[in-house]
């Protein structure tokens, strides 16, 4: 089977394609159409098909990350939205939870009422009221919902949310509701907020939901016009969308749940990760992915990426209650400032020179001093090899600013520069301890798996700082998202809210829960032509004890459900918890809160890594004066820079070393010993570690 | 430039010192049962050191729980001190000592000492304020009639909890007997001890790893560096004296004049880097109604966190890490037996929304020299308690009634939401009803009342409550008597109302302070928030933003006209009619 992953980034769309069966795998890159995505993947897809002399109609499958829903929002540029809802309620949306995003701030924005998703003009209110069991109280208006529809049509919203109280319990208003709007305005983009996440707080509910109508019609459109742009340059082959919890969608599915791709293009990165390390033998690893900007950080934990609690997740300043991968994002990149605040502290970024004019060594004009700066001015990046020598770096200019930094702190120059990575990397350590340390995780026996443009230049820093053993930098780190397209199964989640109290419950009812959510689920993947036989339920659900505001993810065993099983799911429960916080409370009561299926259909996946057979000496291209702290002394070393292709198969050196490559630098400091292993990843272990 | 750190190792520990008050924060809110802290978040979390000096403090928490904590460390040693007592490993104490810096009774604090070789090296504190501490009436806001402090609930002053790391039982006995809805309270209180020490295991590990004076010398450096930046802003507001007075409602019901219509005053003296800040001229303190204010823990908190929102504001200049530092540039004077610098055993209860309207006269005094930086007038705050008892248990449940700012320099103020020193959040609606024999009847915003100007007021919301079974309801509020002011001629906001519609039929208009009062099934409780005040003259806003407000239905068109001069013509401004009334207005 050939498959094509397609990964659309800021700059540039990063492409990959395999031959599934035989692992052979051809890279390509093509700058990015932000305008216009579908014109760059076009691009792109053409190119390497060109590159390799593939026939498109040879393309069995796209797979694919967007930034379309993403950038929508965090641009505030999606469709215009209406919302029908309970009379007595307009302003859910606007009020949301009454709390300031700043506390010490008389000059903040409140994101939901700057920025609307759907504004006041377009939120209708109609009489029909449940109870928290789902009883009806009112009945609904069905008139007055039809009035509402026609109002928003002549309006020209071109997406409308229906979301009502209690519609987690019993959507039945919501369905009728919408029913009776795509009945009035055929070509409107409709959801209902149970159908986006059927879980109670209804601020929260109802934003995410919001979120999928504002986005919906640009994201419906972007994956049928791609679809159409691919059939037409003679591409057959299936389309299927990465989306948020790590897994594949149909069109369809986007098409119907577009909030599912808010974070589409990040988790793939994540996926190739896991998929990096599953090869190299270990499933727990910390995924760093630095780029100009930014770093994303990942948890994979027995092979699994670790999600984000459904409280925690935030898209341009909104709350999204939706399965999403875990990634902890920090302003920390190779374009990060380093400045002297107001306060006279010493600062490295969020702010960042960006790519234009980026830091001083690219010499475009930039002024400030950047992380890129700091690692040139020590020798970690080569000034006439850097990217593979397709780009020169000005080593005067990055002196020049830093030197001014330097002057102003009163430290040397490699002082400063060393600072300044040594808080950077501080900033990444204490972002990766927030995701392991305080959820009661040990760090130590992770494995940290640096990519992107700068993860390999900080990935053995970072490591260093919280103890870590073990480095992994993949053998193409600017393509890792690209590859993890290609790495997962279709994914679908269902979920039920429960409130069933251990005690109190009624055995038959989660079962019924969970055989429904199965149907549900079944019935997608019938229609995504899956055979049953490769469909995979995996039962979970959200716990916490009777009285608290927050719940934990527990795995519920398959089968019939028992007494036993669930006593085993209250033990795990308990465990959670104390491994979480610290603390359990044995006495206290449970609640199961929500019950959850996640689906697998599982797909042909990029099979094992290309062997890697370098044999040959390491090619030395030069050598340079590197300076690192070493015992908190600063050390100067004279460092070689070696061609990290040259590097042979499973032979270990002692750093320290500049690994050189055409998308990235990898730094082996002094202490650290490095090689190449059977897959032609880098691996870099701590000389004083066992 | 002096430190006493390499600046890069100091930024190292910085981080580290905020990562472990915001897991500390997070543990909290996570673990705890009631709603107050879970959902309101309405605790605090930070690490002092061994003299209480404040060195980080939890970004969720509310300020009005974080800010405090230097006052319970300083109460607590005091305490022991007059004991002739002294902190032990091992020892985990509670405190909630209205004049020992806690400032009411409601909110306790969990404290756990921090040993490194054998030297007490700080503090890892948490505080929350609890669904109901024992007072006279269930719930823990709401009671607007005690006569004096004892009357108020429990008080503990450097309660052992823990000795030696084992439970001190008896303590937590008379908890549970004398706490309504033990359960939960206590629940809470276990999970803030949990939190306390989890952050001072983290504060050990990190003293383990850099040394005791490697970590002083980098929170000096930290606090000097606070206290530059707001020498630096203050310097920069021109010298002289700033006054603002307001008034608060007290008990509007009252007969007795000296407890309603109360002055606050604020008289601001800025010179060079330093300002003092003299609450004379407020009204002297109400003997036997609990709306005092302890000058430790809630005035000098509404001070400081007002003018650091004002000087320092974080949208403005970024996080800036929030620790004694700060406020070292700031003095404070109140005198003796005021309401804002009561005597002890005056009651304090219900201090809260006097607290905020310190803040809002705090930024009505600056406003002239730096009005930029300010909103008008603020909409107060009022909080309810809820209580009942439904199959045969019984229940509390808090919920705080939002405000709204006033409008600011080039911006609207923000609508329905909690003002300057609160910053609390509501409660979901399928929470509360999921839970509790109450339903929500509604929740939006009011129309037709913002306050006008070139900037118009934030607008309040209506909230309404009806009682499935009987029950009771006791209400702690303020601003339903005065309306928040306008600035540079900005028209004033409008007050906020409470209204009872009983199953019966009568409407009954409440007062902003009503003791606890038994509710019929039936009965509906309606809160209409206030809107804060204009800001700029209303003719001068743009034409497009009041239709915008016409056509979101938050104004109407006669009000378009009336109080703008702008003539709404379908969905459209009139340019020529709206220019030639408004030229007839100025």
């Amino acid at each position: 089977m050939i498959a094509l992953g397609v990964d659309v980034g800021g700059t540039f769309t990063d492409l990959i394609l395999a031959d599934l069966a035989k692992g052979d795998v051809t890279i390509h890159k093509t700058p990015s159409t932000p305008s216009d995505p579908a014109k760059g993947v076009i691009n792109g897809v053409r190119g390497i098909c060109e590159l390799t002399g593939t026939e498109p109609g040879r393309i069995d499958a796209i797979f694919h990350g967007t930034t379309v829903g993403t950038n929508a929002m965090l641009v505030h540029d999606g469709a215009v939205t209406g919302m029908i809802t309970n009379e007595g309620f307009r302003d859910i949306l606007h009020i949301g939870r009454h709390q300031r995003p700043q506390h010490y701030s008389i000059m903040q924005d409140l994101p939901w009422q700057s920025r609307p998703l759907i504004r006041r003009r377009f939120r209708k209110t109609v009489a029909g009221r449940l109870d928290a069991k789902g009883n009806e109280l009112v009945p609904l208006d069905e008139e007055a919902v039809a009035k509402a529809a026609r109002d928003l049509g002549a309006a020209g919203v071109e997406a409308i949310l229906v979301g009502f109280l209690f519609s987690y319990v019993n959507p039945a208003h919501e369905r009728r509701a919408a029913q009776i709007v795509r009945a009035t305005l055929p070509d409107v983009f409709v959801t209902t907020s149970a159908e986006v996440s059927p879980q109670f707080r209804e601020f929260e509910r109802f934003t995410t939901a919001a979120m999928s109508a504002f986005i919906g019609p640009k994201v419906r459109r972007y994956v049928s016009r791609l679809s159409d742009e691919l059939r037409e340059i003679g591409v057959n082959g299936e389309l299927r969308v990465m989306t948020s919890n790590g897994g594949l969608a149909t069109p369809e599915m986007i098409a119907e749940r577009p909030a599912t791709t808010l974070l589409s293009g990040l988790v793939a990165g994540v996926r190739g990760g896991a998929w990096v390390g599953s090869h190299a033998g270990t499933d727990r690893l910390v995924t760093l992915d630095i780029g100009g900007t930014s770093a994303d950080i990942g948890i994979i934990r027995n092979g699994r990426l670790a999600e984000a609690d459904a409280r925690s997740a935030k898209i341009a300043d909104f709350p999204v209650m939706l399965p999403m991968i875990d990634i902890h994002t920090v302003g920390a990149g190779g374009g990060s400032i380093a400045y002297i605040d107001r306060g006279k502290a010493f600062r490295v970024g969020p702010q960042s020179a960006g790519a234009d004019p980026g830091p001083a060594a690219y010499g475009r004009g930039g002024t400030v001093p950047t992380v890129t700066d700091a690692n040139l001015v020590l020798g970690r990046l080569v000034a006439d090899n850097f990217l593979g020598g397709r780009m020169g770096l000005d080593a005067k200019a990055a002196a020049r600013v830093i030197g001014e930094l330097a002057e102003k702190l009163g430290r040397t120059p490699e002082e400063t520069a060393e600072g300044a990575l040594t808080v950077l990397n501080s900033n990444m350590a204490n972002a990766i301890r927030s995701r392991t340390v305080q959820k009661g995780i040990d760090p130590r026996d992770f494995t940290l798996c640096g990519f992107g443009g700068a993860g390999p230049l900080h990935a053995a820093g970072v490591a260093t700082m919280l103890d870590m053993k073990n480095v992994l930098i993949p053998p193409h780190p600017g393509i890792t998202s690209a590859v993890g397209l290609l790495t997962a199964d279709l994914e679908y989640h269902a979920l039920r809210t429960a409130f069933a109290v251990k005690g109190a419950l009624d055995i038959a009812r989660l079962q019924t829960l969970y055989d429904d959510m199965e149907r549900e689920l079944g019935a997608i993947f019938a229609r995504d032509r899956v055979p049953s036989d490769k469909i995979k339920m995996l039962r979970q659900a959200d716990l916490r004890y009777v009285g608290q505001g927050y719940e934990l993810k527990i795995d519920v065993p398959d089968g019939p459900l028992t007494e036993a099983a669930l006593d085993r799911v209250w033990q795990a429960f308990h465990d959670r918890h104390r491994e979480e916080y610290g603390h359990a409370f044995e006495a206290s009561p449970i609640e199961i809160v929500t019950v959850k299926l996640r689906g697998l259909g599982m797909v042909d996946k990029l099979a094992e890594p290309p062997a890697y057979t370098v044999s040959s000496e390491p090619k030395q291209v030069g050598v340079g004066r590197c300076v690192f702290r070493v015992d908190d002394t600063l050390e100067t070393h004279d460092t070689p820079h070696i061609e990290r292709n040259s590097l042979p198969v499973e032979r270990k050196f002692a750093g320290p070393a500049i690994l050189l490559q055409t998308d990235t630098t990898t730094v082996v400091p002094p202490g650290w010993t490095y090689w190449a292993d059977r897959h032609g990843n880098v691996r870099m272990t701590h000389d004083n570690q066992a | 430039m002096q430190t006493r750190v390499d600046p890069f190792l100091a930024a190292v520990i910085h981080g580290a010192l905020e990562n472990i008050a915001i897991e500390m924060g997070h543990k909290l809110m996570r673990m705890s049962y009631s709603s107050i802290i879970r959902e309101s978040e309405d605790f605090g979390a930070a690490l002092t050191d061994a003299t209480g000096r404040q060195l980080c403090e939890c970004t969720m928490s509310t300020p009005l729980q974080s800010g405090p904590i230097p006052g319970y460390i300083a109460g607590i040693l005091r305490e022991l001190e007059n004991r002739g007592d002294r902190v032990k490993p091992g020892d985990v104490f509670m405190h909630n000592d209205p004049y020992g810096g806690a400032s009411h009774g409601p909110d306790v604090g969990f404290v756990v000492p921090i040993f490194h070789m054998q030297e007490l090296a700080g503090f890892s504190v948490t505080t929350a304020h609890h669904l109901d501490i024992g007072a006279l009436t269930p719930g823990s806001c709401g009671i607007v009639d005690a006569v004096d402090t004892y009357a108020e609930g429990l008080q503990f002053k450097a309660v052992r909890v823990y000795e030696d790391d084992r439970k001190v039982e008896p303590v937590w006995q008379i908890l549970r007997s004398n706490i309504r809805i033990a359960d939960l309270v206590v629940g809470d209180m276990e999970a803030q001890v949990a939190a306390a020490r989890i952050g001072a295991e983290r504060y050990s590990a990190l003293l383990d790893q850099y040394g005791l004076d490697t970590v002083t010398g980098a929170y000096e450096d930290l606090l000097d560096y606070s206290e530059n930046l707001m020498r630096d802003a203050i310097a920069h507001i021109p010298d002289g004296r700033y006054n603002a007075r307001t008034f608060i409602d007290g008990y509007l019901d009252s007969p007795d004049p000296a407890l309603k219509e109360l002055p606050i005053e604020v008289t601001l003296t800025i010179t060079g880097s330093d300002i003092h800040v003299d609450l004379t001229g407020t009204a002297p303190q109400t003997p036997n109604k609990p709306i005092n204010m302890p000058l430790v823990g809630t005035v000098d908190c509404a001070v400081w966190l007002t003018l650091r929102s004002i000087l320092l504001d974080s949208d403005v200049y970024g996080a800036i890490p929030q620790n004694s530092g700060l406020t070292r540039p700031i003095t404070i004077h109140a005198p003796q037996g005021c309401l804002a610098n009561p005597t002890f055993p005056a009651p304090v209860i219900a201090r809260f929304c006097p607290g905020n309207a310190v803040a809002d006269t705090v930024m009505k005094a600056i406003a002239p020299a730096v009005p930029k930086q300010v909103s008008a007038g603020i909409g107060n705050l009022r909080v309810m308690a809820f209580s009942g008892v439904s199959n045969s248990a019984p229940w509390v449940h808090m919920e705080i009634m939002e405000g709204a700012y006033g409008g600011r320099y080039g911006k609207d103020g923000m609508d329905a939401v909690d003002t300057l020193y609160a910053n609390t959040r509501n409660n979901p609606i399928e929470d509360i009803e999921s839970h509790l024999p109450l339903r929500v009847l509604n929740y939006e915003l009011r129309e037709n009342v913002a306050g006008p100007g070139a900037s118009r007021g934030g607008i309040g919301s209506i909230r309404s409550f009806e009682l499935l079974e009987d029950g009771a309801v006791s209400i702690e509020g303020d601003g339903q008597r005065f309306d928040p002011w306008g600035f540079l001629g900005g028209a004033d906001g409008s007050p906020a109302k409470i209204e009872l519609v009983q199953a019966r039929g009568a409407t009954v208009e409440l007062p902003s302070k009503l003791p606890y009062r038994q509710l019929s099934k039936g009965d509906r409780i309606t809160a209409y928030g206030p809107c804060g005040g204009g800001y700029g003259d209303p003719l001068e806003r743009d034409p497009q933003a009041v239709l915008d407000d016409v056509l979101d239905g938050l104004i109407d068109a006669a009000s378009a006209r009336a109080d703008y001069g702008v003539v709404v013509d379908g969905q459209g401004v009139d340019e020529a009619a709206t220019r030639e009334l408004r030229a007839g207005r100025t």
